[in-house]
């Protein structure tokens, strides 16, 4: 069965069968919130709450539409949501370093596991924008043309964005590889 | 040598190079472009370079309570769904009543209506002469499919293999009506399994199944077999989920239990709170 069959389901009332979609989704749904935020607890509230609005807002789904583009549009509302509720909240990198402050000991580490505490905080430092554009087609494993129908953009336009991301995350890294930054 | 332009076109193209989205005509041009342009090249090392590198980050499991989460609010919103105010006017707009106000009470009008309906019958009859047959091949179609996802997820759930006894259970929540076979395979699982993982899902798997009054009882009599705690927790927060009444004497002896886990008594006396 296809999203789209199971979403049209849930949607004639059904609702016991979003289990599916639940099961399909939300390690990634989770995985996505963890890059944009850091934060794991935040992480598995927006995941719920995704799914929460999923039942809430199941009529509004169109039976033309991919299901995917609706939850990831459903998904950054949750995100922005949660943004303007907490901006005066401790920013993203600190509680990267936080949590991996209180794991382990740097000399305890292996030399990816340092390489990935790295890009974890060069990924934080990154302009919120080109940071969405760049978990989305590099984590979420999405076209850009399914980004720039999310994001409604031009496809040449999120082109662009990922080549720029790219090119800003590998100089924060390489900044901070060297303990310039 | 590469002017400006040309490399501003080649470099255009390197997100979709990143992806592997190109035809090879594009593939051999860039290769030709960088071949021979340094900037280029460099730009192109660099950024398949970061983007190979971002693979090490792992992917990361929630914690249980999520799930959990996620399954009690789905019951209580199918709970809600069943007692919404508009199952209500729709039950109370049932065929019969409807029915007993539209019928005239005097017998002359209700032989013009007896004839009208008895006219709109045969001709609906006359037209439609071709769609039983043409429906039908679509409900055998439909049968034989399910048949099919039925005997493959009943076949993976037999492998050696955990991974791939976990395919089974995904594959078998495909099913819309599953058979008294695959519901038997579902319990068989969640009671023999030598591995927890599968044995957990086993209990997400006939979550979707569990109006079946073959599937309730077989779950009631899981909690007496169980003996990983994990698995335990899991039943009880399903028959809680459900509100399945009929697990409270199950509960009641799971509690007697000595060798019982403190956590999992625990669960089971406020389950039994709830139930009751």
């Amino acid at each position: 069965m296809t999203d789209e069959d199971v979403m049209n389901k849930v949607k004639s009332g059904n609702v016991k069968i979003l289990a599916l979609l639940f099961e399909r989704y939300h390690v990634k749904l989770y995985n996505y919130f963890l890059r944009l935020t850091g934060d794991k607890g935040v992480s598995e509230d927006l995941t719920q709450d995704v799914f929460f609005r999923i039942l809430k807002y199941r009529e509004t789904f169109r039976q033309e539409s991919k299901f995917t583009t609706w939850m990831y549009q459903i998904s950054r509302n949750v995100h922005f949501d949660h943004l303007k509720k907490y901006k005066n909240e401790m920013p993203l990198e600190e509680k990267w370093e936080e949590e991996i402050a209180a794991e382990t000991s740097p000399e305890q580490k292996t030399q990816e596991e340092q390489e990935a505490v790295l890009l974890h905080r060069a990924l934080s430092r990154l302009a919120p924008a080109k940071k969405e554009v760049l978990v989305l087609s590099r984590f979420q494993g999405m076209k850009y043309r399914e980004i720039s129908n999310l994001l409604d953009c031009s496809l040449a336009s999120i082109k662009t964005q990922v080549h720029r991301a790219i090119k800003d995350l590998r100089k924060t890294y390489m900044n901070l590889k060297g303990g310039v930054l | 040598m590469s002017t400006n332009t040309d490399c501003r076109q080649i470099q255009s193209n390197f997100p979709d190079y990143l992806i592997g989205d190109l035809d090879v005509k594009t593939v051999d041009s860039i290769q030709e472009h960088v071949t021979a342009c340094t900037s280029c090249r460099r730009e192109l090392e660099e950024l398949t370079g970061t983007w190979t590198q971002l693979g090490i980050l792992p992917e990361e499991q929630p914690g249980p309570n999520l799930r959990k989460n996620f399954y009690t609010m789905l019951e209580s919103i199918h709970q809600g769904v069943e007692s919404s105010p508009l199952k209500k006017l729709l039950n109370s707009l049932k065929i019969k009543n409807v029915w007993e106000k539209l019928w005239p009470r005097r017998p002359v009008y209700q032989f013009v209506f007896s004839v009208v309906f008895l006219f709109i019958g045969l001709t609906v009859g006359y037209f439609i002469q071709s769609g039983p047959q043409e429906s039908s091949e679509i409900t055998q179609l439909r049968r034989q499919n399910q048949e099919i996802n039925q005997q493959l997820a009943i076949s993976l759930l037999n492998q050696d293999s955990p991974s791939q006894r976990l395919k089974g259970l995904t594959w078998s929540s495909r099913l819309e009506k599953p058979g008294n076979q695959i519901l038997e395979a579902l319990l068989h699982t969640l009671n023999n399994d030598p591995n927890i993982n599968v044995r957990l899902s086993a209990v997400d798997a006939l979550y979707l199944f569990a109006d079946f009054s073959m599937v309730k009882k077989g779950l009631i009599q899981s909690l007496q077999n169980q003996n990983s705690p994990m698995v335990q927790i899991a039943l009880i927060d399903l028959l809680v989920q459900i509100r399945e009444k009929q697990a409270v004497e199950s509960l009641k002896q799971l509690i007697k239990k000595n060798k019982l886990n403190p956590q999992v008594k625990q669960r089971a006396r406020s389950s039994l709170e709830k139930l009751l």
